[in-house]
């Protein structure tokens, strides 16, 4: 990394430019957008804008744990017995609440310090659930009513913990990794800690670049990976609004199976970010019935199309059909529950 | 990386440094040039009075701030340039074949058509509310009102007797209470909103229509009042902005669903509001 003024000023360029295109736009009125067209990008661009500072505020308290905090400094403190030693990694999430995004290169950089297999998956899959913001982001959207938030927490813990329990029975869990992890990171230097060179970097001895760049670097890679997946899932969502006739959605809102099942595929295409996925829920609310929503908040916190890429540049293709198996049927069976008996 | 160090690395067959550069410079700019598109947009949003055309104005301060942070990382990435990390792909894995070159040239197809499409829908187009075919999409009066905080503030204005006070979202929130003609007898509305044409009847009757918004736009739902006006649409467009005044009576249209409806004395044609939404 090198320092370089032109590209400073590029930075100050581009961003001098945009301001003025978007200070002209009043100018395009005249374009003539149809109406749907023009509420689909309304619609895009309001979730978009409500997600961005949450996103930015994820990877931000992302870098502050991976270049900030001493190597080790997590891990050190956690108990040794198994069940208890998993059971405080799903909460892990309280006090580094960063989305599930910057949890991959997060809970890679646990397994190179010493996690478990088991215990990087159980922390993967609680973590976004598990974590203030999105507790916070979830009581603001539906308070405690209908049992959604309880359900939510209850079933992240559940969920994580029976799962990372489950793959500690495995005879090799070593096996559950892809064969290149330990050599090379598919998303090279996100890890901003010193044991990057364990993971196959390459910054040539006494090159190593200052916090404050390894900070933007990271800044730079996590927007890179977040951002295109927040305007897609923003678009697909604003077409579903604008496209899909109400009716079609409330057939399958007002059945308690069906509710939850297409709530669970809307999650799965969405990949909204668990720190604001409550939010875009929020409009379903009264569509849905409780229990689709809440298998919807659990299941999509944990898994997606966005999110299977990113796992897959450190578990198997095998590992992750195993995983998402397991979370989709326990998140039916929760959404399940609160239909029928809440 | 400079220009001359990608030429040092250039040959005929694709290598594993020209590989790591396309994928440096798909993943580089990428989320830096979206997070730029927002932050901007934000910012300006914001500095200019319209952030709440997409968001509840609670976050507005948070969402603020938070972009101005976004914008001085955005600004720093272009400062600090970092390498790429060719080096880093894993043994084993070819880099030259057809399928490795025809999935770097889809991510960078994809990823300038995603950068080109949120420059222009994001930057480029004016700022706007949402109309009436999102409205018409969501069944209006369907949800979207906190029905006791709005029905006691509905009834503190009623108390005071200064019905023209009394805004679409509280007449709503009134309405859904009771339906009771008597009730209404002696009062006069005087509301404003866009017109929304009523789906049962839309020759006589439309909604004077707002949107209701909880956190941001995508969860508005559309609130309104209906209007008793035979052959309105010779005089307004879907959409318009009006102001009506007007006493409430029992819904002359026997398809309407509502069975009270404004009988118009006024419907003055006004500008939308610089906030459209309710909250």
């Amino acid at each position: 990394m090198r320092r370089a003024p032109t590209g400073l000023i590029l930075g100050v360029a581009l961003v001098a430019a945009a301001f003025a295109i978007r200070a002209a736009s009043p100018a395009f009125a005249g374009w003539g957008v149809p109406d749907r067209a023009q509420d689909t990008i309304t619609l895009a661009l309001s979730v978009i804008i409500e997600s961005a500072p949450f996103v930015f505020l994820g990877i931000l308290l992302s870098t502050v744990v991976q270049v900030w905090l001493p190597h080790g400094f997590i891990t050190r403190f956690l108990p040794r017995q198994p069940l208890l030693r998993r059971a405080c990694i799903s909460l892990l999430g309280m006090f580094f609440p960063v989305c599930e995004c910057g949890n991959v290169p997060l809970a890679r950089g646990f397994m190179v310090g010493g996690f478990t297999v088991p215990e990087s998956i159980t922390f993967l899959l609680a973590a976004p659930i598990l974590n203030p913001i999105t507790i916070i982001t979830t009581h603001q959207a539906f308070g405690w009513g209908d049992g959604i938030l309880l359900t939510r927490i209850v079933a992240g813990f559940v969920i994580a913990n029976v799962i990372g329990w489950l793959f500690s029975r495995h005879p090799n869990p070593d096996s559950l990794l892809t064969r290149t992890f330990s050599a090379s990171c598919a998303v090279p230097g996100v890890s901003g800690h010193d044991n990057d060179q364990h993971e196959g970097h390459s910054h040539p001895p006494g090159a190593r670049p200052g916090r404050i760049e390894r900070s933007v670097d990271l800044f730079t890679r996590e927007t890179a990976v977040i951002m295109p997946a927040l305007f897609l899932g923003s678009l697909i969502a604003a077409l579903t609004q604008v496209f899909v006739p109400r009716s079609v959605l409330l057939a399958l809102g007002s059945n308690p199976v069906w509710s939850v099942l297409a709530m669970m595929a809307l999650a799965f295409i969405v990949a909204v970010c668990s720190n604001v996925d409550a939010f875009f829920v929020l409009s379903f609310g009264s569509t849905f019935m409780p229990g689709g929503i809440a298998s919807f908040l659990t299941f999509g916190a944990m898994i997606d199309v966005k999110m299977l890429a990113l796992m897959r540049t450190t578990f198997t293709t095998r590992t992750l059909v195993q995983i998402t198996a397991l979370v989709a049927l326990m998140s039916a069976a929760a959404g399940l529950l609160v239909n029928y008996v809440a | 990386m400079s220009p001359r160090a990608v030429s040092r690395g250039t040959t005929p067959r694709k290598t594993p440094r020209t590989d790591g550069l396309s994928r440096y410079l798909a993943e580089r700019w990428r989320g830096i040039g979206l997070s730029l598109v927002v932050v901007v947009a934000t910012l300006w949003l914001g500095a200019t009075g319209q952030l709440g055309l997409y968001i509840h104005p609670r976050y507005f301060i948070f969402t603020t701030v938070m972009a101005g942070l976004g914008l001085v990382f955005v600004v720093a990435s272009f400062a600090f340039r970092t390498r790429p990390a060719d080096e880093s792909r894993p043994a084993g894995r070819p880099t030259g074949d057809r399928t490795t070159a025809g999935r770097r040239a889809l991510a960078l197809g994809g990823s300038a058509a995603l950068l080109t499409f949120a420059a222009v829908a994001v930057l480029g187009l004016p700022p706007a509310t949402l109309t009436s075919a999102t409205a018409i999409q969501r069944e209006v009066n369907s949800g979207g009102l906190d029905s006791e905080a709005a029905a006691e503030e509905a009834a503190d204005l009623v108390g005071t007797g200064d019905y023209d006070r009394l805004s679409v979202k509280e007449w709503v929130s009134l309405l859904a209470q009771s339906e009771d003609p008597a009730l209404y007898a002696d009062k006069t509305a005087s509301i404003t909103g866009f017109v929304l044409p009523d789906a049962a009847d839309p020759d006589n009757v439309f909604y004077v229509a707002r949107f209701v918004v909880t956190c941001c736009a995508v969860d508005a739902q559309p609130i309104g009042v209906a209007v008793y006006q035979p052959g309105w649409q010779a005089s307004y467009d879907t959409d318009d902005w009006v102001q009506v005044s007007g006493t409430f009576m029992s819904n002359p249209s026997s398809r309407s669903a509502d069975s009270l409806a404004v009988l118009p004395t006024t419907i003055e044609p006004v500008d939308q509001p610089s906030d459209p939404y309710v909250y």
